[in-house]
């Protein structure tokens, strides 16, 4: 199992596009990816989920993969959150 | 069932063609229990109408991408993702399972996702309600056959009129300009979203029909008459060829009004008025440039934003200012910042609230999220190097307000200098008199500011406590009310007296009786839908300024709104005869 913790720095927070640019990256793997906000746990895969996490400007995930490439699915995910998702 | 509809004419034309009707709405699913043997079709027969969903939203998404460009398209990926969430799926998949149709099995899983969005703490999450809706009815209606209403299905060239509920700005951006000649809406009044929309775009469209969906079942042959507000349902051969004289007469007028392009709008007795176009779409200003217009009195930025999921960036802004800047080739473009909230909102969503215009919107939005107000400063400030720009601020109510905007505005200026950009140091900046506050203080903000711009809708709105938006109380705005006339004329006043320049940019500048009571209380400055700037100026070389005082005077010292209409609309008359544009805007006849 790989884990890392990503801050969102983009202005606007994970708000409908990013959300689903996120779920396009985590989909390319083939390891179950679940993102942690606080107490809420998400399916990495899912839309639905990451939207739910509401995660806005500031707030701290944690990023966890689980299967053969779980530690190149982490650091995909870590890169697209720290990329602003081209955003300011 | 009455075949004549009446509601509130929007915007003017007529056009004859079928009805298209759009009831964008969650179906009601009766609950259906499938047998064990059905259990696999049923999950193959879910799984092909997601399919066959999000081939269609690509298609919409491309056709939007094609006509909007690409951030407006990006709200449909969205919603293809939310098609092919696992979870979703999942969850769905387990209800078939339990014996339900596919059609109740997803219509109970998005009944508990829209809830719980709904219900979420984050504006952001609230805000994609809308979006799960919208996947909600296009998958229930494929499952269950229902006629297809997608608002971009409609061929090029069949000249529909569109009847829907309310034209949402997610339905506009979807809106084929090719296949839909005229729109007609149960909600709305004269001054909402999609009635300015539909003027803009010259289409005819009546609103404020109330049941227009209820009644009809889509396909039927109808005239859509946008002057009078009527929708005639199965219209008779003589009765189509009347509307079709009529849409004759109503062409040739306007043809011959086109020819007033070149003429200088002055009053018979030798007043010169400044006519200037409102532009909402920077592809909107090549039309608007050769209307004969001296100049863009409003430019509206919220177009750039609503139906978005992300801000635009300065780039893009600069490139949409400068758009406009350059195709009126150095006349004067006023461009308003960002009037979002109330009835507009911006991308990535603002909360719900009990007052949205008493609420957080336009300059207050700004002020408080600075950081994206000095985007569309910087943005301002470059484009102004290809003309003459002038920045205006909506809604404001304090002189703190401008203080606050000019200090913004000097800090932009500081960072572009920082980067190396080029512009256009000391853009005049002006400010919108839109509230009681702001008229009662123009004296105030004289000392400060470059000009002034009366915004009627939004004066009228404020001063009446009447809600423009709201159907049932559209015979109540009365922009002719002695209170609205007494705010103006001081406005003016204060205004000439301080030597800035007054304009009113307000959609009911259009309206001739508006027209001639603006003239007489000293306005010289008027700001029109592009398509009315030839009947504006059509109606300025008709009347006599000292003749306009005259109806002014009497009509503020009126007892109320329908006085000082007859006022003006008796002197109106008198000096054009019995034309059939004076009627537009009356209330009495």
């Amino acid at each position: 199992m790989a884990e890392r913790s990503a801050k969102i720095v983009n202005k606007l927070g994970i708000h409908a596009r990013p959300a689903a640019e996120i779920v396009k990256t985590a989909s390319r793997f083939g390891s179950s990816i679940t993102i942690v906000r606080d107490d809420l746990e998400v399916n990495g895969k899912s839309i639905m989920g990451v939207m739910m996490l509401a995660a806005e400007y500031g707030s701290e995930l944690l990023l966890r993969a689980d299967g053969s490439d779980e530690e190149d699915a982490v650091s995909a995910i870590a890169k697209l959150i720290e990329s602003k998702f081209g955003e300011s | 069932m009455d075949r004549a509809l009446t509601g509130i004419p929007a915007s003017p034309g007529i056009v004859v063609g079928p009805v298209h009707l759009l009831r964008w709405e969650v179906p009601d699913v009766p609950t259906h229990i499938i047998p064990d043997d059905a259990i696999p079709a049923e999950l193959e027969r879910y799984r092909a109408a997601v399919e066959r969903a999000k081939e269609r939203l690509a298609g919409v998404r491309d056709r939007a991408a094609a006509q909007a460009g690409p951030e407006e398209a990006a709200i449909f990926d969205v919603q293809i993702s939310m098609l092919e969430d696992r979870d979703l799926a999942n969850q769905v998949e387990s209800y078939i399972r339990q014996n339900l149709a596919a059609e109740k099995a997803f219509d109970v899983v998005l009944h508990e996702w829209r809830a719980r969005f709904a219900h979420h703490a984050s504006p952001m999450m609230r805000e994609r309600v809308g979006d799960l809706t919208d996947i909600h009815i296009r998958l229930l209606s494929i499952l269950i056959g229902l006629p297809d209403h997608d608002p971009v299905d409609v061929p090029k060239g069949t000249k529909a009129i569109l009847v829907t509920h309310d034209l949402t700005p997610s339905l506009t951006v979807q809106l084929d300009r090719d296949a839909i000649a005229g729109i007609a809406t149960d909600a709305g009044t004269r001054t909402a979203h999609v009635a300015i929309l539909a003027r803009s775009l010259g289409l005819p469209a009546v609103v404020g029909l109330r049941d227009a969906t209820l009644r009809l079942a889509g396909g039927e042959n109808a005239v859509l008459d946008g002057s009078t507000g009527t929708l005639v349902v199965n219209p008779t051969d003589a009765e189509v060829a009347v509307f079709q004289h009529r849409a004759e007469r109503e062409e040739r007028d306007e043809a011959e009004l086109r020819l007033l392009a070149t003429a200088e709008p002055v009053t018979t007795d030798g007043e010169r008025i400044v006519l200037r176009a409102n532009v909402d779409l920077p592809e909107e200003s090549p039309q608007a440039a050769t209307s004969g217009a001296e100049g863009v009195g409003l430019m509206r930025t919220e177009f750039l934003v609503v139906g978005r999921t992300t801000m635009p960036d300065e780039e893009e802004q600069y490139r949409a200012y400068r758009r406009v800047v350059e195709a009126f080739n150095g006349r004067p473009v006023v461009i308003r910042t960002f009037d979002i909230g109330g009835d507009k909102l911006p991308a990535g969503g603002f909360p719900h609230e009990a007052n949205p215009f008493l609420g957080w919107r336009a300059i207050r939005m700004c002020l408080d999220e600075s950081d994206l107000f000095k985007v569309q400063l910087r943005a301002l400030l470059r484009a102004g190097l290809h003309g003459d720009v002038r920045i205006m601020l909506p809604l404001v109510v304090t002189i703190d307000e401008v203080r606050s905007a000019r200090q913004l505005l000097d800090e932009a200026a500081a960072e572009l200098e920082e980067r190396n950009v080029p512009f256009q140091r000391n853009l005049p900046l002006g400010v919108m008199i839109e509230t009681p506050a702001a008229a009662m203080c123009a004296d105030v903000f004289a000392k400060e500011v470059a000009f002034f711009s009366i915004g009627t809708n939004d004066l009228v709105q404020y001063t009446l406590a009447v809600d423009r938006g709201n159907v049932n109380l559209a015979a109540r705005f009365t922009p002719l009310h002695p209170a609205v006339l007494r705010l103006v004329k001081h406005t003016v006043d204060v205004g000439r007296a301080a030597g800035l320049e007054v304009a009113v940019c307000g959609e009911m500048a259009s309206q001739p009786v508006m027209v001639f009571a603006l003239i007489g209380l000293g306005v010289r400055q008027l700001s029109v839908a592009p398509r009315a700037v030839p009947l504006v100026k059509h109606i300025i070389r008709g009347i006599s300024a000292e003749l306009a005082v005259e109806a002014a005077t009497a009509a503020i010292a009126s007892d109320n709104a329908a006085g000082a209409e007859r006022q003006l609309a008796g002197r109106l008359r008198a000096a054009f005869g019995d034309a059939s544009f004076l009627g537009d805007g009356l209330l009495v006849s």
